[in-house]
């Protein structure tokens, strides 16, 4: 066997340049591969980075009449639940909260999470120093300790063996540290991000113990924490589920004022790891399919290279069966040569998946969850290692069986041209470019129609104009602004110095920027409109914004007025609706001079008028239709959390420092944070999606391949051109020749691939935006493009074997 | 009808130096003739009878072909020329392996202007006069090598070219397939075609009616 692979080396040896398009080709092929296996099996595959994570669970509600789903629970849920429910091992709440650090001279914006004392221990996790957080420190007045990351102890602390017990002052107040949990503990993931809390924050470096006030605890519409708990072992889903929905059923007999009578309202038990992928789930899988078929293509691309190979040595493989060589060790000879190529192509495409690994991260930000966690591990390793010997057996096998029966007396007669492509293999060959063609025009399709969705969702009017808009995020401590009058002074004084520096056209504020993955929502009554005892009174998205914010953010007043610093909390209140709001609850009267009341309606409203009524804006995401909404000057309903939005004359990146020195010289304690364009926001809203656009590169390579079977075929008939060149063909006879054969094998291979493309794309709707998956302008496109590939691929080949005088094409030798 | 006046043909050797293949060739051949290139390996034989076939025209000096003057011949004129007047038979046989005896004998005149009667006709004939009647439907890796080499000068001749160039023609055959060619070609240089042929062999050589000797690229 050593033998046999010394021999084999020295026989890729003597054509370099076959080994080099060779591995090319599976490199390209595999690293691809490699890169979109280790993102499913980070992302889909390999568990939570929790303590048997499959017993792990998320609990959150619904409100079906109002399209509410996954929405977080209340405090005396919360209690209702960890209380009753026997299936639970344990449960915790947990909910988002930033902190700013005093640090310096630089305050600084770290995210972090509140959690109740069961939370570590359900997760299954140990802390690296220290402790978790006893029960009696989830009580209010105790709450004063904190567990911080690994990261936060390196990067402030320098990793100070001493740490436990420094306090640190957060938001003006100080918090004892009391635990350390390791570097690579994520809790909570991003996506849990549900309920109001901020734009995506980063990862959590700091963790407070969740202490409910007693008000809290009376409150049952104050939803904002989701549950996280450990199923009993042996418990399924379905019956902690069965079990939940019992509870729920108790709470809505016990406090009917707060529930729909209907079963419009209930809570959700999902499966921990299920949550945390199902978003990304299509995309991968397709992603894993276009991989799949970029290997399919590389071993067809391989297959021929190596068919004409085996050809060129058929000669002398009949010596050596002459010789007594079996079958078996031709087949072995030919394998050994294949799989050597395949594992070559696997190490340099290893290497090349490590740096696509870190380019589908920056591609896909920070939306995409546990993002991060993808590497190239063992596991990935070990997957490509097979990929890779069993792409060699499968190149190989075909070329390894033609070669291992050679037709001794033909290839051995005297005379005999070494090469004598026999009629059969021929057909095996068009067969196989066939293939390929048809695998590219399904690879094309697809990405055709992901591009296109993608360049139609660009397209999309969001209802705001992003350009030139800086967005930056500040948050008051309470401490410091314990009041609505103090943080309304601190956002008009804030607004004020902005909109002083040079080059601003309009600074807005708001406590919820479109796109940026947060949302709120409130429950109102209409004037004059009697609520049904029986239905859910309506429920829309809520913000409260400044008076310029609009005109910041570029969105158009249809009717009515905007805000003015005249609305403020001693003034009227009033309101702005969106479009689809007025359309919705008034479709054949002016929504302006209507009145509402926020919450259900009481013996003594508090009445706010409508003002005026602008464009929609696609909050949630660009490809999701705008929905109604309601804006409340931010000065009658102020929060502590709020996102400035600025629009400069030109680029309004360079104002960062200058803003952020402005908000520092009112308040040298408070940090600005997610400092961002609008445009950076928008982007990374649509991050997931340009997952998908990896296809494109994928494609790339399947179109590369095709031009080099193509050619391939055509260059194999250099001699074969010289001789009818020399025996009279003129340059468009040649051609004619040429071109025919290959048009013919595309027509078949696109008629084929056009057919199953058909049946396949309906696996891609789930991706597609405004476009049909049966797309016939994207089918034309894509066919042109590849006939075209293919075309020049024959074409050019064909041109350099004519140019030459028959007397070198002559010589050539195949 | 051939005159070669100093023909040269030369390969760049790298640094700006030049190898002559041929040098200084002057050749005259008449209607008729019968000619045996002779000369040790290398000497330019075959690259003597590429330039003659107009397979080739990276050289210099003069070839008047029935008073026209090849050397200022375009690419194009010349390959019509080509194909009116010349036929060509390879060491190697070079027929198309795809195609069938009979289809082989048929691609020269594909490539003219020939009617598809004329076609079926004149190839109907070189079946006969060859007699490979037998052998038209299979395939050249099913023949052997005589009897390929029979198809490569029946599909030379096809065209019914006035001058037929032949390179070691018999270089693949056995003495006794070798033998039969060149009675043929015996037979074809008395119905009036002019033959150029390269042999090794003194035995082929005296088939023909002269000897022309190549040494290091110059005629001696
Ligand atoms: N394309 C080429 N480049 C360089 N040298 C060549 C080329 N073709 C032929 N030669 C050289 O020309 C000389 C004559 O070749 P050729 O005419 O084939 O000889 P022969 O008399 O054996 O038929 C040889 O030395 C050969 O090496
Ligand atoms: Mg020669």
């Amino acid at each position: 066997m050593i033998r046999e692979i010394r021999f084999a080396f020295r026989r890729l040896a003597r054509s370099p340049g076959f080994v080099v398009i060779a591995v090319v080709t599976l490199a390209l092929a595999i690293g691809a591969s490699t890169a979109v296996l280790s993102l499913v099996n980070a992302l889909l595959i390999r568990p939570l980075p929790y303590g048997a994570p499959q017993q792990l669970v998320l609990l959150l509600q619904h409100f079906k009449s109002q399209n509410l789903e996954r929405i977080p629970v209340s405090p005396p849920e919360f209690v209702d639940y960890e209380s009753r429910a026997q299936d639970f091992d344990k449960m915790g709440a947990f909910g988002f909260l930033d902190f700013n650090l005093a640090s310096g001279d630089k305050p600084e914006r770290i995210a972090g999470a509140q959690v109740t004392a069961n939370v570590f221990p359900l997760l299954g996790v140990t802390p690296i120093k220290g402790r978790f957080f006893e029960p009696t420190e989830c009580q209010v007045g105790r709450d004063d300790v904190i567990i911080i990351s690994e990261r936060l102890w390196q990067r402030k602390f320098n990793r100070d063996p001493r740490i436990l017990g420094t306090k640190l002052l957060l938001d003006g107040k100080s918090f004892t540290i009391v635990g350390i949990m390791p570097a690579r503990f994520d809790f909570p993931l991003q996506l849990f991000n549900l309920g109001a809390g901020g734009q995506f924050g980063g990862r959590a470096d700091i963790w407070q113990p969740l202490a409910f006030t007693d008000k809290a605890l009376s409150l049952r519409s104050y939803r904002s924490y989701s549950i996280v708990g450990r199923l009993k072992p042996g418990i399924s889903l379905a019956h902690a589920q069965a079990e939940i929905e019992t509870i729920n059923g108790q709470m809505r007999i016990e406090h009917k004022d707060n529930y729909p009578p209907a079963d419009s309202f209930g809570g959700d038990v999902y499966p921990f790891q299920e949550l945390a992928v199902a978003g990304m789930r299509p995309t991968l899988l397709i992603l894993l399919g276009a991989v799949a078929l970029v290997l399919l293509i590389a071993c067809a691309n391989l297959t021929t290279m190596l068919l004409a190979r085996a050809a060129a040595h058929e000669r002398e493989m009949a010596i050596r069966v002459a010789l007594g060589a079996g079958p078996l060790r031709l087949l072995r000879q030919v394998l050994t040569e294949s799989v050597i190529l395949a594992l070559l192509g696997g190490v340099a495409g290893v290497l090349l998946a490590i740096w696509g690994v870190d380019l589908l991260k920056s591609i896909g930000a920070q939306t995409v969850p546990r993002l991060r966690e993808v590497n190239l591990d063992l596991r990935v390793l070990i997957i490509t290692f097979a990929v890779s010997v069993g792409t060699g057996i499968v190149f190989g096998l075909v070329p390894g069986l033609a070669s291992a029966n050679p037709e001794l007396t033909e290839s051995l007669k005297e005379g005999g041209r070494s090469s004598t492509m026999g009629k059969s293999r021929n057909r095996l060959r068009n067969a196989i470019v066939i293939a390929e063609v048809a695998l590219a025009l399904v690879l094309l399709t697809s990405a055709g129609l992901l591009m296109k969705s993608f360049v139609r969702l660009q397209k999309v009017n969001p209802g705001f104009d992003s350009h030139h808009v800086l967005t930056a995020e500040v948050s008051l401590p309470k401490l410091k602004y314990p009041d609505d009058k103090a943080i309304v002074r601190f956002s008009d004084e804030a607004q004020r110095r902005i909109a002083a520096l040079p080059g601003i056209q309009a600074v807005g504020l708001t406590t919820i920027l479109p796109l940026a993955g947060s949302n709120s929502d409130s429950s109102f009554a209409i004037e004059g409109r009697t609520n049904d005892r029986n239905a859910p009174s309506p429920d829309e998205e809520k913000r409260e914004v400044s008076p310029d914010y609009f005109r910041a953010i570029g969105t158009p007043l249809i009717r009515g007025r905007f805000f003015t610093q005249a609305d403020n909390a001693d003034a009227p209140l009033v309101i702005i609706v969106n479009q689809a709001f007025a359309k919705k609850f008034w479709p054949n009267e002016d929504a302006v001079g209507k009145r509402v009341v926020m919450g259900g309606m009481s013996p003594d409203p508090k009445w706010i008028t409508i003002v005026g009524i602008v464009g929609d804006i696609r909050h949630a995401a660009l490809d999701v239709e705008p929905k109604p909404e309601m804006y409340v000057p931010f000065a009658q309903d102020p929060y502590k959390s709020m996102i400035f939005a600025v629009r400069g004359a030109q680029d309004p990146r360079p104002l960062a420092s200058a803003i952020r020195s402005h908000i520092q010289s009112i308040d040298p304690s408070l940090p600005l944070a997610n400092i961002r364009t609008f445009d950076a926001v928008i982007a990374e809203s649509v991050a997931p999606r340009r997952l998908s656009v990896v296809l494109l590169g994928v494609v790339l390579l399947a179109t590369v391949g095709i031009y080099g079977v193509m050619s391939f075929l055509v260059v194999q008939r250099t001699h074969e051109i010289g001789v009818r060149m020399a025996l009279g063909a003129q340059r468009a006879d040649v051609m004619r020749l040429v071109i025919g054969r290959a048009l013919q094998l595309i027509a078949i291979g696109t008629a084929i691939g056009l057919l199953m493309a058909l049946f396949s794309m309906r696996a891609l709707q789930a991706l597609l935006y405004h476009v049909s998956a049966v797309d016939l302008p994207t089918f034309f496109f894509v066919t042109f493009v590849l006939a075209l590939v293919a075309l020049a691929a024959s074409y050019l080949p064909a041109q350099r074997a004519m140019r030459a005088d028959p007397m070198v094409a002559l010589s050539h030798n195949t | 009808m051939i005159r070669l006046h100093n023909v040269e043909r030369s390969y760049p050797l790298g640094r700006g130096q030049l190898f002559y293949v041929l040098r200084d060739i002057d050749l005259d051949i008449s209607q008729g003739d019968f000619v045996s290139v002779m000369g040790p390996s290398g000497a330019g034989k075959s690259t003597l009878l590429h330039i003659l076939g107009m397979h080739d025209h990276g050289w210099t000096g003069e070839y008047f072909f029935d008073e026209t003057a090849t050397h200022h011949l375009k690419a194009k004129e010349r390959a019509s020329l080509r194909n009116e007047k010349i036929g060509f038979v390879f060491q190697q046989y070079h027929l198309l392996d795809d195609l069938t005896v009979y289809e082989n004998l048929d691609i020269p005149l594909s490539y003219r202007h020939y009617s598809k009667s004329e076609r079926t006709a004149l190839v109907g004939d070189a079946l006969d006069r060859f007699q490979i009647v037998g052998k038209k439907d299979l395939y050249p890796r099913q023949l052997s090598g005589g009897q390929q080499q029979l198809v490569g000068v029946a599909r030379a001749i096809i065209a019914q070219p006035k001058l037929l160039l032949a390179d070691e023609p018999t270089g693949n055959l056995h003495s006794s397939q070798g033998e039969e060619i060149m009675k043929l070609f015996r037979k074809l240089n008395e119905e009036g075609m002019t033959i150029v042929q390269v042999t090794h062999s003194e035995k082929n050589a005296s088939y023909g009616k002269r000897i022309v000797q190549l040494r290091d690229g110059w005629i001696v």
